[in-house]
């Protein structure tokens, strides 16, 4: 059995008396891509930042290759949230990009012309290059979102971490999105995005995690995309969902079309 | 200038140390600043500098009674850098374990740290003698050697901070959970900024005194962050402002003869007013022009539900302008940017709607005939209607739209009669929809009853044929597969969900 990649047991975290985590267990084999999936405040940020040690659980551990958080120290790359980011900080594309870096270059030391030039690599993939000595804040969203891209790759970590990459692009750069994050994966990394439409969900990702301060379901899209789940997570927000639903029963209606048909 | 310059030097011998000391504190302030503002530290700068009279008291108290040494400068600085490293732990301590949010605390612990100075210098008076009014507005006039090698001392330590430390401290300004994932200690460089800015608040109180040297800290950097897109140019044109804005006030404080530390802050509030103004991208004028010189969407949209309403969707840009009024440049200059977003396309002398600008158009007589009738059954009076509607038709945000529709029962006319579009963005083959959305002729599939009452007369599965509305528009009719024809209401429609079918 190899080790798992991201190995999470038993995590309650909390900012109040409400814990926004609470018993969440769950471990992603290297090479995966999982979905978190969860309406919002349910703690799927919260867990990110959990597994990238800069929140501190009150109980339960991470454990990332089989090392804890406080020892991985940059193998965790990571794209926030676009409503985290100071979108008028005084820093360019190019520069984002080379913070990838910084987790690699001791302090005293400058950065070496490897650094750029994995920087570069990391803007050419998301088809940044161009736009390299841009202010963050003069990029459309979708641009936006490829910049932090970039820099997680420039850090060359084996596992990924993505807050929402999908929220407000265009129907263009999430496809270019979702290829970078396949071709990722395909390189062997691990994979743990925020998503919030449960209508892609099921194509987009290896595993799904339903998460709503506890784990409601972990596993296939098939076995977390249920009404059932669904409803009990999304209580009284199910009308914007019926398609969803709907498209898995037909789904599973057309897989038994051709059972029949055999 | 030379002349005047050297008539300065002999009226006031103080001048080349007050000039030296204002350099080091106005770059050191400067540089500091922008750091303060990225993270949004301007309220805890203005706390430290309060903060300090508990300090300097204190350090001068220390020294007084233990080494009988008077006004010790070195001491004081201590004294003040641990009075404002008091007052941020105590502040994050409340903050942490009360519901008091931080800016409240902030003003509680610093207002009490001020008067608790206040309180030690007067029961301390026998001793301590220190001229407040000095503290106040700054001793420019009488800087002493001590002075001077604090001050150069601290900003060799800040700068050198700021070089060595550079990646981090950006970092952590930046995206802390980042710097953190990386083993930053992200904690022990808010501590040591903290620091930093208490010892360059605590030199600048020499130079413009406690209640301006915040002024010394947070403008020059705003002006810079008014210019600048990246950092290092932001502390080096901070750190310039800093020293032109000491230099320039205090030349013509001495002058016309008022005080120099005021006159340095206004100078650099002059500055950032004018900067504020010219600025080539973040400036007011440059805001100005690119709002004069950009389309707005209104425009764009008005022009769209025009071409909608000619002929064939094609109407030249003469017709265009006696239909719609307004200026013939901007009308010109709408039409080529809805070309450029292929909305629109030229045909001859015409333009004519793509089908992606047709869709976009009758998005827009949809809000607008809906709000329409919103309007209508709210009361706006008739005549206001149109216009009310013209202005609220730029609010066609989807869901806002649906629930209208929604709430006003799903109507098929306006209240001139006209046709409301249908519903195209979800009434697409395949989608899944309230029955009480299709129009006549619309066929769908039962997929879900959410009323058991329901389920006598429907299956899951079964195909519907949609009929006519009757009843003013308030039933809804349709067709079941054995040819019978049910009348539903609203609220019945909307509890069967149908996939549309593909005709
Ligand atoms: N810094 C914070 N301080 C206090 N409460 C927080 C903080 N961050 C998040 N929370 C709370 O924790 C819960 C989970 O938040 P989050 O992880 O951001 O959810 P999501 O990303 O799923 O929207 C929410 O109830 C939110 O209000
Ligand atoms: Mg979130």
């Amino acid at each position: 059995m190899t080790e798992p990649a991201i190995d999470v047991e038993h995590l309650t975290v909390s900012y109040g008396p409400v814990p926004a985590l609470l018993d969440v267990s769950f471990s992603v084999p290297p090479g995966t891509l999982v979905g978190v999936i969860g309406p919002n405040g349910s703690g799927k940020s919260t867990l990110i930042k959990t597994i990238l040690g800069f929140l501190k659980p009150d109980v339960g551990q991470v454990r990332v290759f089989g090392q804890p958080t406080d020892r991985i120290k940059g193998s965790v790359a990571y794209v926030p949230q676009r409503s985290a980011v100071d979108w008028d900080f005084p820093v360019t594309v190019r520069e984002v990009a080379l913070m990838g870096r910084y987790g690699k270059v001791p302090w005293y030391r400058s950065l070496s012309p490897e650094d750029y030039a994995a920087a570069e690599e990391a803007l050419r993939r998301v088809r940044m290059q161009q736009l390299a000595d841009r202010q963050i804040g003069q990029l459309s969203g979708g641009q936006q979102q490829r910049v932090f891209m970039a820099r997680a790759m420039a850090q060359g970590a084996q596992v990924l971490l993505l807050d929402e990459p999908f929220a407000g692009v265009d129907a263009a750069t999430e496809s270019a999105i979702l290829d970078v994050l396949r071709e990722t994966k395909a390189a062997g990394r691990t994979l743990v995005v925020v998503h919030h439409d449960l209508a892609t969900a099921a194509e987009y990702f290896d595993r799904l995690l339903l998460l709503k301060q506890r784990v409601y379901a972990y596993g296939e899209p098939r076995e977390v995309l249920r009404a059932d789940l669904l409803t009990q997570v999304y209580e009284g927000r199910l009308r914007v969902f019926a398609q969803v639903l709907e498209g898995g029963d037909a789904e599973e209606r057309g897989d038994e079309g051709e059972r029949a048909d055999r | 200038m030379i002349d005047w310059l050297t008539e300065l030097q002999r009226s006031n011998p103080h001048l080349i140390k007050a000039l030296l000391v204002g350099t080091l504190v106005s770059t050191a302030c400067g540089v500091t600043g922008c750091w303060i503002i990225l993270r949004r530290m301007a309220f805890l700068a203005d706390a430290l500098a309060h903060a300090m009279l508990a300090g300097v008291v204190a350090g001068f108290l220390v020294m007084k009674l233990l080494f009988a040494s008077q006004s010790y400068a070195p001491a004081m600085l201590i004294g003040s850098v641990f009075a404002a490293l008091f007052t941020v732990v105590v502040v994050g301590w409340v903050s942490r374990v009360s519901r008091i949010k931080e800016d409240t605390v902030i003003g509680i612990t610093y207002t009490g740290v001020f008067a608790l100075g206040g309180v030690l210098l007067s029961f301390f008076s026998r001793h301590v003698h220190i001229d407040v009014v000095h503290f106040l507005t700054g001793q420019l006039l009488a800087v002493r050697m001590a002075d001077l090698w604090a001050m150069a001392f601290v900003t060799v330590f800040v700068l050198s901070v700021y070089i060595l430390f550079y990646r981090s401290l950006q970092l952590v300004a930046f995206d802390r959970v980042l710097a953190a994932s990386i083993g930053i200690p992200v904690l022990a460089f808010d501590y040591l900024l903290t620091a930093c800015t208490s010892f360059v608040v605590v030199s600048g109180v020499n130079v413009v005194g406690v209640i301006l040297v915040v002024g010394l800290l947070i403008i020059p950097a705003a002006t810079a962050y008014l210019l600048c897109d990246r950092l290092p140019r932001m502390l080096a044109l901070s750190a310039l402002f800093g020293w032109t804005s000491f230099i320039v006030g205090y030349l013509w404080a001495e002058a016309v003869n008022v005080a120099p530390g005021s006159a340095v802050v206004v100078t650099g509030a002059a500055q950032f007013f004018v900067v504020l103004l010219i600025a080539p991208r973040y400036g007011v004028l440059a805001d100005w022009l690119r709002r004069r010189r950009m389309i707005p969407q209104m425009l764009i949209e008005d022009v769209l539900r025009s071409v909608l309403k000619s002929r064939q969707d094609t109407i030249s840009l003469a017709q265009l302008v006696t239909l719609m009024g307004g200026s013939v440049d901007r009308l010109t200059q709408a039409v080529k940017q809805l070309i450029r977003e292929g909305l629109l396309v030229r045909d001859g002398e015409n333009v004519r709607l793509t089908d992606q600008g047709r869709d976009y158009a009758m998005r827009l007589q949809r809000a607008h005939r809906l709000w329409e009738t919103y309007l209508a059954s709210v009361g706006t009076p008739q005549r206001e209607l149109h216009d009310r509607a013209d202005a609220m038709e730029h609010v066609h945000d989807e869901q806002a739209v649906d629930y209208l529709d929604d709430r006003l029962g799903h109507p098929l006319h306006d209240p001139h009669g006209s046709e409301i579009p249908e519903d195209f963005v979800h009434l697409v083959p395949g989608a899944v929809v309230p029955l009480a959305m299709l129009r006549e002729g619309h066929r769908g599939e039962v997929v879900r009853l959410e009323n058991e009452s329901l389920e006598s007369d429907f299956a899951l599965g079964m195909l519907l044929t949609v009929k006519a509305r009757s009843r003013d528009g308030h039933q809804w009719n349709v067709e079941l597969p054995d040819g019978r024809v049910l009348g539903l209401s609203h609220q019945e429609a909307d509890r069967v969900w149908v996939k549309l079918r593909v005709e």
